[in-house]
């Protein structure tokens, strides 16, 4: 290596630069936002739930007030086929005629009844059942389980009974599915059980009434009595009357997001007028206007929602949500307005301040310039906390009955049915209680991010 | 640490003992325990008007006659009894005795219905009492009570002037309202009567010796009840308040109460357990009342014509009450009605409507013509506040809507609230229910006569009531049940009510319990002749 591999550096105007682009406060904050995983999805989220409202009834078009009573309680499952059958027709029952209606004598004992089948094909419209008569019988009863009974203790419903030991025949709609029933007969006296019953499975095939096929859209040309066709799909199930529970909740979501968004939008926004004017200007005013937002506080919520239903004419069976919109607006800007009014407060006593005061700035300026964007991440965040609280008022009120009426849904409302049949149908109370928290998270998560990237304190760590 | 584990393994023990010792049924004592839904509101037989306290009024006290098993009239302070068309003669059981060993005489009948009758007592029940001659002008305050024909000829005969043939005078003797009352206790009384345990006087299988309001009741034997070698229990509990279903299934569970009745709910637990499950059709039926009064939409006939042709109690029952024991709602007169020699709906079987929309809809339309406007406005449908009435009002609302296109705005209210507004007409439809107060037709069939405060629809129909008269007025059986046929016929052929189902409960009860009976009317479950074996 030789001198002559060198040569000399090429000077350069900037030799170093410790610049980053100027960031406006908006494009900072969302720069550190974006890098909060949390509150990125969370804000996906809401922007799903917002699609999943206006733009859901578009794609899926079902009646959420439709009642398909073919389908009660159904949870989430796979498009289902049905037979097609006629219309309902009364069965007579089988009476045997030479045969004696009631026991000549009493007997202890008497046989379990024989030939217990069904009489045709057994559908979800009506199970048919005959058995031979049992001799010294003066009735029977007869029961259903869901699975096959152990003892005499396990028979499971009471489905009813004939009450003549000539009648040898029962007839079942008691909301039938496509699936193992276990048949028992027991004969009696005429009022109490003997201890003998036989037991017989029978698996209904789920079917519907040509009529009924044909006024919901089911029935395909040439299709008649005895050929299958495909039901109306329910991905998220059906509740208690048979109704579509996605279509109830994208409908139940406008309410609740209408409540939870335009009811802390006003709300937070006269409460940052309201303390705003009252931290600004301190003194007299401040301590008047803080001593009425002490006396709002300390109204009670449900009564002056009750009263406004009242006030507002709102009868029965009538939707609930302008008076609970306006309930929760007049009654829940206080908080925003004390927040607001501290931050405020402090601010005003900053020498930025003072300094723009002195160079000649109005209270306008002030205001707009100075102040506002110094308080605006506290205003956000109270935003943000503020749609969770009133989504859930929306629920807790609509859940006490005294929101949306029906046959229109709320999450709240969806929950308050949904929890009736917790136990045997959960799906029912499941989805609309995923909804309203998945929603709150969303929001709250999405508080929290926005308080980190707002806080000027926080950006003053970095 | 160690002390306080000590502490909660006592704790444990005691608590497993005190589980071991409390069991629903006892075979030796023959004591059994029960729970209620509400404390009994009315323990003074003139007032009460709710199950509870006639529940517990039927278990201590007893009337002339009485329900047994099947449903037959057999003496109870009455040995024997004649009755026409005019008087009834009643001759009392001279061991017939109060709880403090008095003996139960005629004078106590009389003033019990004297009293129970004078406007100052304001009993809800009177009418039940108008079979007496001049019991309603004395109700009403045109005459004194001393005017009531009842007359006791001696300690043990009972005279009684009937206002009319009454062929159903037996079943009504059986009934709360007609219960002795001993003048002088009463009077001793005062204000106090039937205000604690204390404050009564029992003349029935049982007697109340306790009562913490509130809290709970204890029934025991009566020892000076007539006939009390055939009553096996010693002691009723009732150590359990609570309308809870789920809570009293959990007692039930583990062993607290004899008796629990299941819902749409607790059933499915109940089959879980391989509990034996019982059903009972109550006698009460449900139906959906209209607005008759003028210038309802409701009181045209088309629009009711229309719904009786949509809606199918068949459905109602199967796929949305859902739970076994209802039967369909086919006529104001439940099934279990006795007729002349049958049952009456065997006798005189319930028009049934065709299920026909397009039949329907064109009864709309002529209700439109009739009524001069282009669209029927929302109708109000009142409903009570339990998870069932809400669900059924649903089904209704949206039945209606997508078969006859109306709106149906539903208006939830708690009982009292709904029996106001039923009183004063503020509704189109109401949904409401009817429990029979004596074993006849007449217990509903009067429900819709002109002049009855229970019929809050005001429907007025001068042919009905003359119906309601005959059957009144007549004690022939053929007369009466024919008159009654018609007006079964008018009720549909005006669609005056539609019913939509006839209750049925499911229950379970103790295996050890036996001789529990289920009655339509009256005590309901009665445990006057229950036994607890081993």
């Amino acid at each position: 290596m030789s001198v002559l591999d060198f040569s000399p550096a090429r000077r350069t105007a900037q030799i170093e630069q410790l610049t980053r682009p100027s960031l406006s406060y908006w494009q900072d904050a969302w720069i550190r936002l974006r890098k909060n995983v949390r509150a990125i999805i969370s804000l996906y989220i809401i922007i799903l739930l917002g699609i999943f409202t206006a733009l859901g009834p578009v794609l899926w078009q079902v009646d959420p007030a439709l009642q398909d009573l073919n389908q009660v309680s159904q949870p989430p499952s796979l498009p289902k086929t049905a037979i097609l059958v006629g219309q309902y027709e009364p069965w007579k029952g089988i009476v045997i005629e030479d045969f004696p209606p009631e026991a000549i004598e009493y007997l202890e004992m008497v046989d379990a009844p024989m030939g217990l089948r069904t009489s045709d094909h057994p559908t979800t419209q009506r199970v048919r059942l005959i058995w031979n008569p049992v001799h010294g019988a003066s009735g029977y009863n007869i029961y259903r389980n869901q699975r096959y009974p152990e003892d005499f203790n396990d028979l499971g419903l009471p489905l009813g009974g004939t009450f003549a030991g000539n009648e040898v025949s029962y007839e079942d709609r008691l909301s039938l599915e496509s699936r193992s029933y276990y048949y028992s007969v027991v004969p009696t006296d005429g009022f109490d059980e003997y201890e003998s019953f036989s037991v017989v499975e029978i698996i209904p095939r789920t079917s519907i009434t040509l009529d009924e096929a044909r006024s919901r859209g089911l029935l395909p040309e040439g299709k008649t009595i005895g050929e299958e066709v495909s039901l109306k799909f329910h991905p998220f199930g059906t509740d208690y009357l048979g109704r579509d529970i996605m279509a109830r909740l994208m409908e139940g979501a406008r309410v609740s997001l209408f409540i939870g968004i335009f009811a802390p939008l006003f709300y937070v926004l006269f409460g940052v007028i309201y303390g705003g004017f009252a931290g600004y200007f301190g003194g007299q005013i401040d301590a008047l206007l803080m001593r009425f937002a002490d006396f709002v506080v300390a109204l009670p919520f449900l009564l002056f929602m009750i009263l406004f239903k009242i006030a507002f004419g709102i009868g029965p069976g009538e939707s609930g949500i302008v008076p609970m919109l306006i309930a929760l607006v007049l009654l829940s800007w206080p908080s925003t307005a004390r927040l607001v009014r501290g931050q405020v407060l402090k601010i005003r006593e900053q020498g930025y301040i003072d300094a723009a005061r002195l160079l000649g700035g109005r209270h306008h300026y002030l205001v707009l310039r100075h102040i506002i964007p110094n308080t605006i991440g506290v205003i956000l965040v109270t935003l943000t906390f503020a749609v969770p609280f009133a989504i859930f008022t929306e629920a807790f009120l609509s859940f006490i009955g005294m929101g949306v009426a029906p046959p229109h849904p709320s999450w709240g409302s969806m929950c308050n049915e949904g929890v009736k049949t917790m136990l045997s149908h959960p799906h029912e109370l499941i989805f609309p209680a995923v909804f309203i928290s998945i929603t709150v998270l969303a929001f709250n998560l999405l508080g929290d991010g926005l308080t980190e990237a707002l806080d000027s304190r926080m950006r003053a760590r970095e | 640490m160690r002390l306080t584990l000590t502490a909660y393994l006592l704790l444990f023990t005691i608590g497993c003992l005190g589980q071991v010792n409390a069991t629903s049924v006892d075979f030796d004592s023959q004591s059994i325990t029960i729970a209620f839904s509400e404390e009994p509101p009315q323990l003074n037989s003139m007032k009460a008007t709710d199950s509870v306290s006639i529940d517990v009024l039927s278990h201590t006290m007893e009337g002339l006659a009485r329900y047994d098993r099947r449903g037959q009239m057999v003496p109870g302070v009455a040995d024997r009894w004649e009755i026409d068309d005019r008087t009834a003669t009643f001759w009392l059981n001279k061991n017939a005795k109060w709880s403090d060993g008095v003996p139960v005489t005629a004078k106590d009948f009389v003033f019990a219905w004297r009293t129970a009758l004078d406007p100052a007592t304001a009993s809800e029940y009177a009418f039940i009492l108008y079979a007496l001659k001049n019991a309603e002008v004395i109700n009403k305050g045109e005459l004194p009570p001393t005017a009531l024909a009842v007359r006791a000829l001696d300690d043990h005969t009972l005279e009684i002037e009937l206002e009319r043939p009454t062929a159903y005078f037996i079943n009504l003797t059986a009934f709360a309202s007609y219960f002795p009352i001993r003048e002088e206790f009463y009077k001793k009384k005062g204000e106090r009567y039937a205000a604690d345990a204390s404050d009564l006087i029992y003349n029935g299988a049982f007697m109340m010796t306790e009562w913490v309001h509130g809290a709970s009741l204890k029934l025991v034997k009566n020892p000076h009840y007539w006939n009390k070698d055939s009553i096996s229990l010693n002691a009723i509990n009732v150590d359990y308040i609570t309308a809870d279903s789920r809570s009293q299934l959990n007692l039930f569970i583990d062993g607290k109460i004899v008796h629990t009745q299941l819902d749409g709910d607790t059933y499915k637990d109940a089959l879980s357990q391989k509990f034996r499950i019982r059903r009972f059709t109550t006698g009460v039926i449900y139906f959906q009342e209209y607005n008759h009064r003028p210038g309802r939409i409701t009181a045209n006939k088309n629009v009711r014509k229309a719904i009786q042709h949509v809606f199918d109690p068949h459905e109602m029952v199967n796929r949305v009450l859902a739970t076994p024991g209802n039967l369909p709602g086919e006529s104001l007169f439940p099934v279990w009605l006795n007729g002349v020699k049958g049952k009456f709906r065997q006798e005189y079987p319930a028009p049934r409507a065709k299920i026909d929309v397009s039949l329907a809809r064109k009864y709309l339309e002529n209700a439109k013509t009739e009524l001069g406007i282009k669209e029927i406005p929302p109708l109000v449908l009142l409903v009570g506040e339990s998870p069932t009435a809400t669900k059924n009002a649903e089904y209704m609302q949206g039945l209606l809507k997508s078969k006859l296109g109306l709106d149906i705005k539903i208006d939830k209210q708690t009982f009292k609230q709904r029996l106001a507004k039923m009183s004063s007409g503020d509704f189109d439809m109401v949904g409401a229910g009817w429990g029979p107060d004596y074993d006849d037709v007449m217990t509903f069939g009067d429900l819709y006569a002109s002049w009855n405060l229970n019929n809050r629809g005001r429907y007025i129909n001068p042919e009905y009531d003359r119906l309601v008269r005959v059957a009144m007025n007549s004690s022939v059986p053929q007369v009466r049940m024919d008159a009654m046929g018609e007006m079964q016929q008018i009720l549909f052929d005006d669609a005056v009510l539609l019913p939509t189902s006839e209750q049925g409960i499911i229950y379970l009860i103790h295996p050890k319990l036996k001789g529990v009976t289920r009655r339509v009317i009256g005590a309901d479950p009665d445990y006057t002749y229950a036994r607890v074996v081993k």
